[in-house]
């Protein structure tokens, strides 16, 4: 009777195996055709770009840095990693797979993204897992998800799971993105129309360590690689519960002596409905400050630098 | 360490080699072990509470065999309930009771701030005082005998597959089948782990990926338009079902597999033709426990009103199942509305038979469909209470799908497609089952290659499409 149920149970597992696997490596094949949307853009990061000024974030760095702006005022090419959701994890490792083919001339690290410990920023790495076979480099970071992934990367298909709807589209270009027209920048439109509603400005919550020092490490990276490193953290539209977070942030610039600009309290940005789509998200006429004044300090700091 | 957790896929293989390859005799210790690791693993301190339960359960249960009649049998009853509810209590509702207070001397101008405490609700304690109870009541009436083995008690009320959200076992089927010798069973282990495949369908591709939509929609209501809260309203129901009853059939799926019988705890719910129908067939552990134990004793009590003792037994049943399910207003007023919906078929019920044997409705298709449709209207105009976090945003819920209109909220759009596929697939195998149950075998089917087939194709699409960082079984919370 073991017999039996151990053949069974065999059987399923090799049809489960071949089937998998071919489905696995479809997939695979034409994630990797994808020419525009949000996972292209991940892959064009981590694989192609050679861009002079990398941009690194969340949602605020892909709609806040204007690609046109920089290059004109900095004279180098431009490209923006920044990704909806995706904090410090998801950016150190794309530093990781930037710094193992090249050295961007400047790196700016839009630090937005909160410090909070939250089970979702690990969840959120599963957009890295096409990459994890190929990117040593990366491993370390989402094996943070679970120690498990090494394992789970058996399967073929997971690194796909939820994948299918996309890669076909894409492919058959049912679905359309522009990032690689903006050079990942995703400008947005509107003003914020809305009431400004109080908010509790030192609400406490459990900073996550790992979140800390993955910020730390990718400043240590960027700065031993020799790009000139700025991190900005981005105007908001009223004040929020980032006092703890910003003082973590400027600590430890000041301790690695790179610069931290804060625009949380920027006279030109905070209360400036006209400028914003809602609470931390800048339109574009907000972006194109906001652009111009990063880029007339990045300027300066380096001119300054220069012997 | 839960059921989708990978931590559980390495856990359960390994138990069952172990767990058969221990003499059959002592096959319960090594399950009480397991029970008691699996449920360490989710936060240790919670293992002391049940443990607590157990012995309490034990002692007084004992004193009760050796007590055979007299007030003292009842007070051992008495006391063992009020000791065993007592952390239930104090986990589930002191907050409330507390702030309760606060709000009562305040009207007396007393203020006496205190520091809200924060706890943490030990899983699945409102399972396991339910059946610790239900073992205790039915030791009084003599319908079993007090277990003299201490280990043989403490797995019926940590056994884990069923530790965290039931089904809620009685011990009278339960406790037979522990001191059982029980061999290795092809059958049942068949059974089991198709019962899991189809759990875990259930759980990781339809109620997660429909979760994403609902949580985006009823996380935010006041930014979402009527069209959208009710899309949202209707797709909870499904979600809920996904979820617990996925939970449910894997807690079932993995104890077949021990060879242990647990009872069923859906039915196929949202096919159900009145409210009174879909009770029998949601939640059944439940509903089945609340009618032996609270029902039926009141309405025996309630017995001169007649028809109206029925009402104020159902009222008040369905009233304790909604502070069961949560120390919220919002679970009373759910619980009260599945009162009153029960209550007026119960004053309608003569007059529902006599016009539908006239018109000779009871099999007619289109009749059947609308009381489906009526029936899953009834439920999922209840769950917006069981869904929103206070009564307010409840009723804010209602006014917007009455008042606000918009096109809905997509999103993104793989996340309604799978989702959709998803419960299409669950609830066509569903209408199969209920209404052609020879059609379209796969899992059944004589040829093993069919079969084969059927198990591969949920496996993968699990890996397609499946959640895997979805949030715990909703249950978990109660």
């Amino acid at each position: 009777m073991i017999k039996k149920i151990v053949f069974n149970i065999a059987i399923v597992f090799l049809v489960v195996f071949v089937l998998d696997f071919a489905i696995g490596r479809t997939l695979q094949h034409f994630y990797f055709k994808e020419k525009s949307g949000a996972c292209f853009q991940i892959t064009y990061s981590m694989e192609t770009t050679k861009a002079d000024i990398l941009v690194f974030g969340a949602s605020t760095a892909r709609h806040h840095y204007v690609p046109e702006v920089f290059e004109g005022t900095l004279e180098g090419t431009f490209y923006n990693t920044g990704q909806n959701a995706l904090g410090i994890f998801f950016q150190l490792a794309m530093l990781e797979s930037v710094l193992k083919r090249y050295t961007p001339r400047v790196i700016i690290l839009d630090a937005e993204d909160s410090f909070e410990k939250e089970k979702s920023s690990y969840e959120r790495l599963s957009c890295l897992l096409p990459y994890y076979r190929e990117h040593k480099e990366i491993r370390k970071i989402v094996e943070l998800r679970s120690p498990f992934e090494r394992v789970k990367m058996i399967s073929k298909i997971y690194p796909f799971n939820s994948h299918v709807l996309t890669v076909l589209g894409m492919n058959l270009n049912i679905i359309k993105g522009d990032e690689l027209y903006n050079k990942g920048y995703v400008p947005l439109d509107g003003q914020w129309e809305n009431k400004i509603y109080p908010t509790d400005t030192y609400a406490a919550y459990m900073v996550d360590p790992n979140k800390v020092i993955a910020f730390k490490e990718f400043i240590v990276r960027a700065k031993k690689s020799g790009a000139s490193i700025f991190v900005v953290y981005p105007p908001i539209l009223q004040e929020l519960n980032i006092r703890q977070e910003i003082e973590i942030r400027r600590e430890i610039c000041l301790n690695e002596k790179v610069p931290f600009w804060d625009f949380s309290s920027n006279v030109l940005f905070y209360n400036n409905k006209g400028l914003f789509v809602d609470m931390v998200h800048l339109n574009h006429d907000g972006a194109m400050l906001f652009s111009k004044l990063i880029a007339a300090k990045i300027k300066d700091a380096i001119n300054k630098r220069m012997p | 360490m839960n059921f989708t957790s990978f931590n559980f896929l390495i856990f359960f293989p390994l138990l069952v080699i172990l767990y058969y390859a221990t003499p059959a005799k002592y096959r319960y210790i090594t399950l009480l072990i397991a029970s008691y690791f699996f449920y360490i693993n989710i936060k240790p301190v919670f293992a002391l509470i049940t443990a607590g339960v157990t012995l309490s359960t034990y002692l007084f249960t004992s004193l009760m065999g050796r007590t055979n009649t007299g007030p003292w049998k009842k007070r051992f009853m008495v006391i063992n309930i009020i000791l065993i509810l007592l952390p239930l209590f104090f986990f589930k509702y002191f907050n409330n009771i507390n702030a309760g207070i606060f709000a009562l001397l305040e009207l007396f101008h007393l203020k006496w701030p205190l520091p809200k405490i924060k706890l943490f609700l030990p899983i699945g304690i409102s399972f396991y005082t339910f059946m610790a109870i239900g073992y205790t009541v039915d030791v009084y009436n003599e319908e079993i005998e007090s277990e003299k083995n201490i280990g043989i008690l403490a797995l019926f009320v940590s056994f884990f597959p069923s530790i965290l959200s039931g089904p809620i076992e009685r011990a009278k089927n339960m406790l037979p089948q522990f001191k059982a010798q029980i061999n290795l069973d092809y059958n049942m282990v068949s059974q089991g782990l198709k019962f899991m495949l189809w759990g875990y369908f259930m759980k990781l591709v339809v109620a997660d990926r429909l979760g994403i939509y609902v949580d985006a929609i009823y996380g935010n209501i006041y930014q979402h338009n009527g069209t959208s809260l009710l899309f949202a309203s209707f797709l909870y129901p499904f979600q809920e079902y996904a979820d617990f009853g996925g939970y449910s059939l894997i807690a079932i799926g993995t104890a077949r597999i021990l060879g242990i019988n647990v009872m069923q705890n859906f039915n196929r719910p949202f096919l159900a033709t009145s409210m009174s129908e879909f009770w029998r067939r949601w939640h059944i552990s439940l509903i089945s426990w609340l009618t032996d134990y609270v029902y039926t004793p009141l309405s025996f009590s309630f017995r001169k009103y007649k028809v109206w003792g029925i009402v104020i037994a159902l009222m008040i049943t369905f009233f304790i199942s909604g502070i069961w399910h949560g120390a919220a207003l919002t679970f009373v007023v759910w619980g009260l509305m599945q009162g009153l919906f029960l209550s007026i078929e119960a004053l309608t019920n003569k007059e529902k038979s006599i016009f539908e044997k006239k018109h000779n409705l009871s099999k007619k298709s289109w009749y059947i469909s609308i009381g489906v449709c009526f029936t899953f209207l009834l439920f999922a105009a209840s769950e917006v209470f069981a869904r929103t976090t206070n009564i307010n945003d409840a009723f804010t819920v209602y006014r917007r799908i009455f008042t606000v209109s918009g096109t809905l909220f997509i999103g993104r759009l793989s996340i309604l497609i799978y989702g959709i596929f998803g419960l299409s697939i669950l609830l066509l195998k569903d209408l199969r089952d209920e209404f052609a149950p020879s059609w379209f075998l796969l899992f059944e089917n004589k040829h093993k290659f069919v079969r084969v087939i059927a198990y591969s194709s949920i496996i993968i699409l699990i890996l397609l499409i499946g959640v895997f960082d979805g949030g715990q079984f909703i249950y978990y919370q109660f």
